[in-house]
């Protein structure tokens, strides 16, 4: 256990009314708002959370899913440590346009390896009954595009989330300890967020 | 007196608070009255001198003229008077301030006192005299403080430079103020960022005094003196930054709110002002916002006993509830809620209301003030830009209405009381239309006053006619104590205006803040990550901008002390201004020195101001069609499309 706790920033990630702002709330405050505005721009709020043994401050950033807030969401993707992709089970069109979400954030976020970066997919409103993307669809594009973990969530019934952001952490921890046996100690990794504690490794 | 020097370009040479009750018999020492005195180190002799002398003229002059004094005109500084009870403010400075800012300043500074403070004879008798010159020093720091000098002449609001921000950034500002709107104690709101004004639902001048608190927990914050708030603790536990300190994010502060300020909050019709509306919820949020509302204020306790001259009255106190929230009973201590002679709340019917207010308006409304200023504005012309009459002026009708307040507790003060708890409702029920005109009327009526103030250059006296408007000096029966709920996120600020109970309502605290730390976090990051403004790229002109209604000003003047054309600029402003506030019906003027013009125009909601620069001014004196002068206004026109002002 660390003293100061590490900074994790993941960024929620989809089309607009997919329920990202929902997941968010419903995972930090253990609320759900219907009546929710569309997200403008970008939002964040901050969890401490004790995942495997390490505690870490979550920092979730929510981002707009228009495609007319684009300007100011892209400009917060830099920095991150997971992008959590989200798409509607409800929604068809949502889940097809995973693959532009991490297309998009690639290319803004900066990563120099895509196909090492962590991400997580949710198809969230799982609690609505007339689904149109199956959960055998959802899976076998996660492992065509790099074998990333897939939660089934309903922010609205409080389904899975929890479990959701956990995994990113984990995700997260684990490219940390590949990482730490790569670099060198006396150097310094540029394109990595410095983290705020003395990391806390095994 | 005639060698008090104008050494610097503060505004405010001197400002002192008199008690006139303390020095009423021969041997009473003239200190015993002095309240405050700014500059503090000023010898208490000379104190006594100032203040001694300028109550003595002020209290002379009014009752010669059976009027109030505004102004004192000296020969190098002049002194805006205010009146009131046995108290008497007076505020110096050097004559090149315009009339009308310095009547201004003085009026914003009282307000902000007893906006903080409540009562300004309750509040020296619940404080001492050392912790109360603390906050007359802060005020005042913080009224001179910060902005340019066109800010100071128009009194106006910082805004933030909306030029460089997205303004869906605004609409996100816009958003959380109504989110939190959602609860139903939270009367109005507004967001700072550093200091400066994103959104606001306030009117210009209820948001100003809230942006005092502001400043202040800005800097204790900086300083890591940051006030707790013991119950908020927990609060911070999900705090909003990953280095914030232990801190709460979230302070409350007592505010006292006058009974227009206050109708007119409840009255404003927040959902068609914004942008964007659920409409739907939002209504019956709203019903039942004035619901409480009236339930709340015919629940406080009907009057002080500590308040002299009121009387208990039986009707009223019946509605005196038996279990006060524990933590609201001190604040209600000091609570004044009208002490009021009317019997009981059926009275307070809008009918009897109306005498009062059609007579207000007849004083004080359009017609008389648009007759003279034409008339004056004539005049005016002629004499161009020195015209000083030598006029001594009393308004007898509106005289009569200001005894009726300083009497204190009878006959207008009970109409101010009239105002609050059912009165509220009952007007907002049957004539929607009078709140409006209430604090229409105030506005007029401010406006009249200080045309009336630097009218008359009578040798040193100007008088005009002070009283009428309630909001303007708040009678000690009509301010309603508030709560000021502030939340920080680094240099962003959310301020709502919320009913005393919010404090004690944790379950609504709690919703308030989860549901806007999201988005302030996010606003806070946007905000900071845009490009600071910079110096705008100066034209070959320079313009200044004011927006009466919402008191903002836009200009591509430098904050920065320029150089001596953009100094004349000022200068010409600053007296345009002056004169334009004088005279209704002026519209366009142009002033000239032998190198410069600046054409000055206005409406009734805005005034711009434009100084071309550079190229020959083909001037000779004489009338003359070339001269460079006269394409001003096209020039303008021309040049401030492009900044959105539209002068056609």
């Amino acid at each position: 256990m660390t003293s100061k706790s590490s900074l994790l920033k993941v960024i929620l990630l989809g089309d607009g009314g997919v329920g990202k702002s929902s997941l968010m709330n419903r995972y930090v405050t253990n609320k759900f708002d219907t009546h929710l505005f569309h997200t403008i721009g970008v939002e964040f709020l901050n969890k401490e959370l004790e995942v495997d043994g390490h505690t870490v401050t979550l920092q979730i950033w929510d981002t707009a899913g228009q495609e007319r807030f684009r300007s100011l969401r892209t400009p917060f993707y830099r920095g991150s440590d997971c992008c959590l992709l989200t798409f509607s089970v409800d929604d068809n069109q949502s889940f097809l346009n995973l693959s532009n979400w991490k297309k998009e954030f690639a290319y803004y976020a900066d990563v120099k390896e895509p196909e090492k970066f962590p991400f997580v997919v949710l198809g969230n409103k799982l609690d609505v009954p007339e689904r149109q993307v199956s959960g055998e669809d959802a899976r076998q594009w996660c492992r065509e595009n790099g074998g990333h973990p897939y939660f089934e969530t309903s922010a609205k019934d409080s389904t899975n989330v929890a479990a959701a952001f956990e995994e990113a952490v984990r995700r997260v921890l684990a490219q940390e300890d590949r990482g730490e046996h790569l670099i060198p100690t006396d150097t310094v990794d540029l394109h990595r967020k410095p983290r705020s504690g003395p990391s806390s490794c095994c | 007196m005639a060698e008090i020097s104008v050494a610097d370009s503060r505004r405010c040479n001197y400002f002192f608070l008199y008690d006139g009750s303390k020095v009423k018999g021969e041997g009473d020492s003239t200190r015993a009255g002095i309240c405050y005195f700014y500059p503090e180190e000023t010898t208490v002799d000379k104190q006594e001198l100032l203040c001694g002398q300028l109550a003595g003229v002020s209290r002379c002059i009014s009752e010669l003229s059976s009027s109030p004094v505004r102004l004192l005109r000296l020969r190098r500084s002049k002194f805006a008077i205010r009146m009131k009870d046995d108290f008497l403010w007076s505020l110096g400075c050097p004559v090149e301030i315009p009339d009308v800012s310095i009547c201004d300043f003085l009026d914003r500074l009282i307000n902000l006192f007893c906006f903080y403070n409540g009562p300004i004879r309750k509040s020296y008798q619940i404080y001492s005299q050392e912790d109360l010159a603390v906050r007359w020093a802060q005020y005042l720091s913080h009224l001179q403080g910060g902005s340019t000098e066109l800010h100071h002449i128009f009194s106006c609001l910082s805004t933030i430079d909306t030029t460089h921000i997205d303004p869906l950034l605004l609409l996100k500002a816009a958003l959380i103020l109504q989110a939190c709107q959602r609860c139903p104690p939270v009367l109005a709101g507004c967001i700072l960022y550093r200091g400066r004004v994103v959104s606001t639902q306030m009117t210009p001048d209820l948001t100003v005094k809230v942006m005092v608190h502001e400043m202040e927990t800005y800097h204790q914050d900086q300083d890591h003196h940051f006030l707790q708030d013991q119950r908020h603790d927990g609060l911070s536990s999900s705090g909003s930054s990953g280095s914030i300190t232990s801190s709460s994010p979230v302070t409350f502060t007592t505010v006292y709110l006058t009974a227009p300020e206050l109708h007119n909050l409840l009255s404003a019709p927040v959902a068609s002002r914004s942008q964007s509306t659920q409409s739907t919820p939002k209504e019956v949020n709203r019903a039942r916002k004035i619901r409480q509302l009236s339930r709340t204020l015919s629940d406080t306790p009907p009057s002080d006993p500590s308040e002299p001259g009121s009387t208990h009255n039986a009707p009223l106190a019946l509605h005196c509830p038996s279990s006060l929230h524990p933590a609201t009973r001190d604040e209600l201590l000091f609570s004044p809620i009208p002490s009021s002679h009317t019997p009981g709340p059926l009275s307070f019917s809008p009918i009897k209301g109306a005498p009062g207010l059609s007579g207000l308006s007849l004083s004080n409304g359009k017609l008389s003030p648009d007759v003279e200023g034409g008339f004056r504005g004539g005049s005016h012309n002629k004499k161009g830009v020195s015209g000083e009459a030598g006029v001594v002026r009393g308004w007898p009708t509106e005289n009569d209405d200001f005894q009726q307040h300083s009497n204190g507790h009878n006959g207008g003060a009970v109409e101010l009381a009239a105002l609050t708890s059912e009165a509220l409702l009952l007007r907002e029920q049957n004539s929607p239309e009078h709140g409006g005109q209430t604090t229409g009327n105030d506005g007029d009526q401010e406006g009249f006053g200080e045309t009336e103030g630097h009218r008359g250059k009578a040798q040193c006296v100007d008088t005009g006619d002070v009283p009428a408007s309630p909001s303007e000096n708040p009678s000690d029966a009509s301010l309603i104590p508030m709560a000021l709920y502030q939340h920080r996120v680094r240099g962003l600020v959310l301020t709502l205006l919320v009913e005393n109970h919010f404090h004690s309502d944790t379950a609504a605290t709690e919703e308030v803040y989860h549901s806007s730390l999201a988005s302030l976090n996010g606003l806070e990051a946007h905000l900071s990550t845009m490009a600071p403004a910079g110096a705008a790229p100066m034209g070959p002109y320079t313009f200044a901008h004011y927006d009466c209604i919402q008191k903002t000003i836009t200009t591509n003047l430098s904050g920065t002390p320029g150089g001596a054309q953009e100094r004349s600029f000022v200068r010409a402003t600053s007296l345009l201004h002056s004169h334009f506030c004088n005279t209704e019906a002026l519209q366009e003027v142009i002033v000239r020195s032998a190198g410069a013009a600046v054409y000055g125009s206005r409406t009734v909601a805005q005034e711009t101001y434009f100084l071309q620069q550079g190229g020959t001014l083909r001037n000779s004196g004489i009338p003359n069609h070339q001269d460079s002068a006269f394409s001003l206004p096209t020039k303008a026109r021309h040049r401030l499309l492009k900044h959105g002002v539209n002068l056609f």
